[in-house]
Parts: structure tokens; C-alpha cells; sequence
């Protein structure tokens, strides 16, 4: 994991055991996973007791520090052994690196679930509703006589559904299932590297 | 032979033979499971030649008889050396078997083993992690949205999701900088006001994003400098703080000699729109940096100056209107709107008249300088005229006593040449040694150079080295971390590791018994040299005797018998030698014979026999009952 000088200087300090005893050093990490994940920034996250003789400033640093490094650590699905390794060249204790790991391995799923939710995607589909229809003639040509699907695909985004309908000839139905074949086949490929 | 079957058995079930778990031994596969074996092997091996047989031996004798024959066909087009025909697979013999079937196993293709051991980077390890976690997610049945439960949740239903936002984040700076000396102002803020990181947006996905988009900055900028300092900082010489200072002065140089070059054109053509060239103007003085702010403010801005003035104009007029306000309503819009006539007519005339004035100003102030130059210039054309007048009037003051004075011009003349000839050589004397140092120091300076230029190559030098060193560091730690992902998958496949320690263990049984046999080679070699020794002293010890005894005989009759005794003694005692060695090669025949008895039985031949046996008449059943068919027929 590569770590920008701040972050490292920001980590160092929080290992160094002279400023942190392990009771402050525990309530700093915790501290900065909750402060990821509480919906509105709560700006008394760090006004605790355990953290109340350390200088504000550096306080601050050590938390902008150990959020980045949670974050990076969670993007990139680090286990266990990656962080230890990372933490142990940043001079952390073996203790403090079971510590830290215990408590990422308690929010790390909420975590993920935050960076999930950054980015866009594509309504889903989740049902279909079809109706064959016949076109006989219209305003300009007497005869047409020729068949055609209307189709509703009930789709769903961000929790609220939405239909969408469109009509299309055999040929197109034919297309769009063919591509949607192989669309699920593309995706069978991909599981199997 | 165990360890010989249990790999083949091994063998086969990855090749896809459907063997049950109690066959553990060549000794138990029946004909059906040899053909199946033997067929899937040979498809393995080559597609085209294994698909063309069938891997279930049908039930006719007949057509038993021909698969047989087709097989046994596939095996030597294979390259199988061995005796092969159909009644190796009909009516088999455990070693034929084994033989065949280690032949095919051998020629199975090892791309499978080949293809894990290739190495793979970083990118096959991620994309292994996806495909595992796509093959998860298909695992999973789908669900109408009513019915799916929390854990499918994050896969199968959409969360609200939010766009990647990003926002500045204000982040204290570290105070272990020491040349960075923070006001006292900037540190209370940072203490006192300035709130965490996390509290400083209000969504919470924009702060996750900002915190990521803010730590991929600052590693790129650390790698853009790291890359630039490596290339060019490096081979200026200075130190980085130096090398950032010039590049920072060489940066604003440019872009201020580019800002003045696109304001210029501007500023001359449109007087109409100031406002441009003169913001472009105090960017210029902004970038100069040390030029006094109060000038700026006094010379560009007409801009600002009509605005102030209108501004508090409006200011006044408002006042104005204020306490007017109690009078009567219809009055007081007529008179108010009267009012904004007047004065928007006011300003627009006070507006005109500022643009007239500013234009005549530039006018004045071009005229102004061009007077100014002017004046310079005949300045200098007065001070020239002068020195030539006075010149002219020396000249003039020395023209009367002519004479006179030519010869004391000669004589300052020759003087000041001696003077400079002195100078001259007094300068030289100064010179020599001047130069001298001169070119020291030159060489010093030089040599320094090229000191100082050896040394830089071997610092970037090192620092190639260093960043090499660290790739392969990495990489190699990510080789590590791949083969111990692979170790931890391939551990179900426990036989390669106990193939090995088999393996190992026969070869060290080998050897003890390779040590036993030459132990009894050197002892049977020991024993024949005893014996030979020992018939050697018989011979002798039988001569001399026989030929002592045979002096004695002669005279002596008791003595003749007992030579007798002794010939009839060797005679007899030669014989029981025979014996024991006719007994010791039967007992050798006996053993030969009794292990080509076991290797017979081990064939199966009686079996076989009769199996042939049934084979012929359901053979003739079935060709009677065609007869018969075709006779019906």
C-alpha cells in the first residue's frame, strides 16, 4: 500500500507509545472509523476523554492521517497481513497492529459498503411484461399486416421503479435477446479465469 | 507395485475414469473398467483417434471382439512398444496391464502442471479475485425485490448511490516542518476552530471522496517531483529548496512576459472596456511581487474609480429619498419616479463625462510623455554642443604663442608615452604571475567539476539501483504473496507431496539393499576364496600324504592297507562335495520353477481358458442363430 508522506508522518505519530498510551490509541482508531461512517459529520468525534491531554493540532493530523489509511486500506480489500505489514514498517508494536486490525475487521464491512455506494449506475431490471401486437394497416398504406411486440421492462433505480416501454419487430426482439445472451455469457466467461 | 498402482490410479480418476474408492490395485480392474481406462487416456492423449471409441464394451462377443481389435490398434498407433492385441483387454494379465497402462499415463499431457507454474503478475491475481467474486454473485439465485433478504442486498437491490464529489478540505499541517513557521493566528485556528476532517462536509460519501481524491494528489505530486528531481534537479546541482525557488521564478516569468503580451493589444484597442487591461495589470504587479501595493491602486483603476463614485451617488440619492417618504402616495411616486428620471440622466451625463475625461487623460498623459521625451533628447543634444564649444575654446586660447606650446605638447606627449611604457612593464610584471594563479585555480575548478560530475553520475547511478532494487523488492513480494494464495488452493492435492516422500523413501530402501547386495557379493567372493584356498591345501596335504604313505607301503603290508583307506577316504569325501553342489543347483532349479509356476498362475491362463472357451461357443451361438436368420430369411 503506498502512503503519501502526511499520511506516514500522521501514522508514525499515533505509533509513537510516548504520546499515546494504549487506552488513547484505541479510542483514536475507533474513533476515526466512527467518524467515517456517522451520516452527518459530527465534529465532537475526537472530544473524549481519553484523547483530551493530547495537542489538538497534532490530534487532528494523526485522525486526517489514520481516515486515509482506512480508506486505502478498505478500496484496495487489504487483509489482514497487508495492514500488519504496512503498520509494521510505519514502527507500529505488535500489539497495536492486533489492536488496529480488530477494530478495522469490526467496521470494515460498513466501510465497503460506503465506498460502494460512490458512483453511478444503470437502472436494473427487474421484471418484463410483453404483448404481441398486430399492425394492419395505418393512414398511408391499406395493407401492413405485420406483427410486433410491445414490451415493458420494469426496472429499478435507487429504490424507486420506473417502466420502460418501447416496441420493436421480430428481428429486434430477436437482436435484443441475442445480445442478452451473450451479454450473461460474457459474464459466465469472466468467472471463469 | 502398491505405490506403482495407486499413481495410476490417481491418474485416471483425473483423467476421468469412473473408479470406485475400494480399487486400489491393477489386480482388481475388470475388463470393462481396462477398455474405460484405456479409451479415456487415449482421448486425452489424441481427441481424434479416442473419439472414435466407445468407452462401454458392448455386450456381443462379436463386437467385443472388434473393439478389442480397434483399441489394441489406437495403442500402437499411440507408440505403444509392448505385445498388444485384443486379448489384452479381454482376457488380461495384471503385469500387460500395468505395462499399458503407465505407457499412457507416461504420454498424458502435463500442460495443466505447466500452466500453474507460470507466473503471473498483479493484474491475474486481481483478476482471479474478480472472477471468483463474479462466480459468487451467479451462485446466488435471483430474487424478486420483495422477497430478497439483507445479504443479497448490496448485490442484487441498488442502494441510493452517489456521485463521486469532490470538495477542498482544509487539513492542518504538520508542525515537524521546521521551515515552515505558522503564525501564531494560523495555529489557534487550526486548534481551536478548525473542525476534524470528517466533520468538515456534510455528506458523508463527498468526505470518503474528497479524503481519497487528497491522498492520490499528494502521492502523484511526491512521484511527479521524485521523477523530475531524479532527471533534471539532480544535474543542476543545487538543492532542492534552490531548484524549486528557480523553477518557481522561471514559471512566473513566463507566464508574466505572456499575460503582458495578450494585455498589451488590449489595452490599446479598447479604451472602451479598461476593466480587462487593467486586472491584467495588477496580476502583472501581483506577480512582480515586491512593487508597493498603493501604487497599483493609484494607477490602474479608472474602473474603480467610477465605481466607487456612482455607487456613492446612488448611496446619496437614497438618503435623499428617505425623508420624503411621508408625504402623499400618488405625489410621492410621481415625484419619486421624476427623481430617478433626473438622476439617471444625472449619471448618464456624469458617466459620459468620466469617459470624455478619462479619454483626454490618456491623451494628455501621451502627449505629456511624448514631451518629456522630447525634452531628453535636446538635452542631450545641449550638453554635446557644449563640450564641443569648449574644446573649440582651448584650442582658440593656445593659438597665439603656437610655437611655445607645440613644444610643450611634444614633451607631455613623450612623457606620458614613457609613462605608459612603464605602466606597461610594471603591468606585465604584475601579469605574469596574475595568469599564473589564474590558470590554477582554473584547473582546480575543473578537476572539482569533474569530481563533482563523477559524483553525480554515481549518485544516480545509486539511485537507479535503489529504485530498481525496490521494483524487484516489491514484485518479488508479490510473486510471494501469489504463490501463497496458490500454496493455499493447491492444498487439497495432498499426493504430490506423499508421491515424493514415497519416491524418496524407495530410493533410500534401494540403496540399503544396493549396500546389502555388495555386502554378500564381497562375502560369496570371500567364501570362494576360502574354498579355493582350501582344496588347494587338500591337494597338497593329499599328495605329500599319498606320496609318504606309498614309500611306507612298499615295505610295510599294514601300511598298504591303510593307503588303501586313504584313497578310498578321497574318493568317497569328492563324491559328497558333488552331491552338495548337484543338491544346491536342484534346489536353484526348484526355486526358478516354482516362481514361473506363480508368474503362470498370475496370468490367470486356467481362467482365461475357460473364458475363452465360453467365448468361442457364445461365438458360434451367435454366428448358428445368424445362420439360422439368414436362412429364415
Amino acid at each position: 500500500m503506498e502512503l503519501s508522506e502526511s499520511v506516514q508522518r500522521g501514522l508514525q505519530a499515533l505509533a509513537d507509545a510516548s504520546a499515546f498510551d494504549q487506552s488513547s490509541f484505541q479510542a483514536l482508531i475507533d474513533a476515526s472509523h466512527r467518524s467515517l461512517l456517522s451520516s452527518h459529520g459530527d465534529p465532537a468525534v475526537l472530544d473524549q476523554p481519553e484523547l483530551k491531554q493530547i495537542d489538538q493540532i497534532l490530534l487532528k493530523q494523526i485522525h486526517t492521517a489514520a481516515t486515509t489509511f482506512i480508506l486505502e486500506a478498505v478500496k484496495q480489500n487489504a487483509d489482514k497481513s497487508t495492514i500488519s505489514s504496512s503498520l509494521e514498517e510505519l514502527t507500529f508494536s505488535a500489539e497495536r497492529i492486533e489492536i488496529f486490525c480488530s477494530i478495522y475487521q469490526k467496521y470494515k464491512k460498513e466501510v465497503e459498503h460506503l465506498l460502494a455506494s460512490i458512483g453511478r449506475r444503470p437502472a436494473q431490471i427487474n421484471d418484463v411484461s410483453w404483448r404481441l401486437q398486430y399492425h394492419m394497416k395505418n393512414g398511408q398504406v391499406d395493407k401492413v399486416n405485420e406483427p410486433f411486440y410491445s414490451i415493458s421492462l420494469n426496472s429499478e433505480k435507487e429504490g424507486c421503479s420506473e417502466d420502460i416501454n418501447f416496441t420493436c419487430t421480430m428481428e429486434q426482439l430477436q437482436d435484443l435477446v441475442g445480445k442478452l445472451k451473450d451479454a450473461a455469457k460474457s459474464v459466465e466467461k469472466a468467472s471463469q479465469m | 507395485m502398491e505405490e506403482v498402482d495407486k499413481i495410476l490410479i490417481h491418474a485416471l480418476k483425473q483423467v476421468g475414469t469412473d473408479l470406485s474408492e475400494e480399487t486400489d490395485s491393477v489386480k482388481q480392474f475388470s475388463s470393462e473398467l481396462i477398455v474405460e481406462a484405456v479409451v479415456r487416456c487415449i482421448r486425452v492423449i489424441d481427441p481424434a483417434l479416442g473419439n472414435a471409441l466407445p468407452t462401454l464394451l458392448p455386450h456381443g462377443m462379436s463386437a467385443r471382439f472388434r473393439v478389442g481389435m480397434s483399441l489394441a490398434q489406437a495403442c500402437q498407433d499411440i507408440g505403444y512398444k509392448g505385445e498388444i492385441g485384443y486379448q489384452t483387454f479381454l482376457y488380461s494379465s495384471e503385469p500387460e496391464i500395468r505395462s499399458l497402462l503407465m505407457f499412457l499415463v507416461e504420454k498424458l499431457p502435463r500442460e495443466r502442471f505447466e500452466a500453474s507454474d507460470q507466473p503471473s503478475g498483479k493484474s491475474a491475481v486481481l483478476q482471479r479475485a474478480i472472477a471468483a467474486a463474479i462466480k459468487a454473485q451467479l451462485a446466488v439465485p435471483w430474487l424478486p425485490p420483495n422477497c430478497r433478504l439483507p445479504k443479497y442486498c448490496e448485490t442484487q437491490s441498488l442502494l441510493a448511490s452517489h456521485s463521486f464529489h469532490v470538495q477542498p478540505l482544509s487539513l492542518p499541517h504538520c508542525t515537524k516542518d521546521p521551515d515552515k513557521k505558522h503564525l501564531k493566528e494560523v495555529k489557534d485556528y487550526q486548534r481551536n476552530v478548525l473542525s476534524p476532517v470528517t466533520a468538515q462536509l456534510s455528506s458523508r460519501t463527498s468526505v470518503v471522496s474528497s479524503i481519497l481524491e487528497q491522498h492520490t494528489a499528494e502521492l502523484s505530486a511526491a512521484q511527479e517531483w521524485d521523477s523530475e528531481w531524479n532527471s533534471q534537479g539532480l544535474l543542476s546541482r543545487l538543492t532542492p529548496q534552490e531548484y524549486r525557488s528557480r523553477k518557481l521564478t522561471r514559471l512566473r516569468k513566463r507566464i508574466e512576459e505572456q499575460l503582458r503580451s495578450a494585455a498589451l493589444p488590449s489595452a490599446e484597442s479598447a479604451c472602451g472596456v479598461p476593466a480587462s487591461a487593467s486586472d491584467l495589470s495588477e496580476l502583472l504587479h501581483a506577480f512582480r511581487g515586491s512593487a508597493p501595493s498603493d501604487h497599483v491602486l493609484t494607477k490602474s483603476t479608472h474602473f474603480t474609480h467610477t465605481q466607487k463614485f456612482t455607487f456613492t451617488q446612488e448611496a446619496a440619492a437614497v438618503t435623499h429619498s428617505i425623508p420624503t417618504g411621508h408625504q402623499l402616495e400618488g405625489d410621492v411616486q410621481l415625484r419619486q419616479q421624476e427623481e430617478l428620471a433626473a438622476l439617471q440622466e444625472q449619471f448618464q451625463q456624469l458617466c459620459t463625462d468620466v469617459e470624455h475625461l478619462s479619454a483626454d487623460m490618456k491623451l494628455m498623459s501621451v502627449t505629456n510623455a511624448q514631451v518629456l521625451d522630447e525634452l531628453k533628447q535636446r538635452e542631450l543634444a545641449n550638453v554635446q554642443n557644449e563640450e564641443k564649444m569648449q574644446v573649440k575654446k582651448k584650442t582658440i586660447d593656445l593659438l597665439p604663442d603656437a610655437d611655445g606650446n607645440l613644444l610643450q605638447l611634444q614633451a607631455l606627449v613623450e612623457a606620458s608615452t614613457k609613462r605608459v611604457v612603464n605602466l606597461a612593464s610594471q603591468w606585465e610584471k604584475h601579469r605574469a604571475p596574475l595568469i599564473d594563479e589564474h590558470r590554477r585555480l582554473k584547473e582546480i575548478c575543473s578537476s572539482q567539476d569533474m569530481e563533482s560530475s563523477r559524483k553525480l553520475s554515481e549518485i544516480k547511478s545509486l539511485h537507479d539501483k535503489i529504485r530498481v532494487s525496490t521494483e524487484e523488492a516489491k514484485k518479488k513480494e508479490e510473486t510471494y504473496k501469489q504463490l501463497l494464495t496458490e500454496l493455499e488452493n493447491l492444498n487439497q492435492d495432498v499426493s504430490r507431496s506423499a508421491y515424493t516422500q514415497r519416491i524418496l523413501e524407495i530410493v533410500s530402501n534401494i540403496k540399503k539393499q544396493k549396500e546389502e547386495i555388495t555386502k554378500i557379493l564381497s562375502d560369496t567372493k570371500e567364501l570362494q576364496k576360502e574354498i579355493n584356498n582350501l582344496t588347494g591345501k587338500l591337494d597338497r596335504t593329499f599328495a605329500v600324504t599319498d606320496e609318504l604313505v606309498f614309500k611306507d607301503a612298499k615295505k610295510d603290508e599294514s601300511v598298504r592297507k591303510s593307503y588303501k583307506y586313504l584313497a578310498a577316504l578321497h574318493e568317497n569325501c569328492n563324491h559328497l562335495i558333488q552331491t552338495i553342489e548337484d543338491t544346491g543347483t536342484i534346489l536353484r532349479e526348484i526355486r526358478d520353477l516354482e516362481e514361473q509356476i506363480e508368474a503362470e498362475n498370475g496370468n490367470k491362463t486356467v481362467a482365461n481358458l475357460e473364458r475363452i472357451l465360453d467365448d468361442y461357443k457364445a461365438i458360434r451361438q451367435e454366428n448358428s442363430a445368424l445362420a439360422a436368420k439368414v436362412r429364415e430369411g
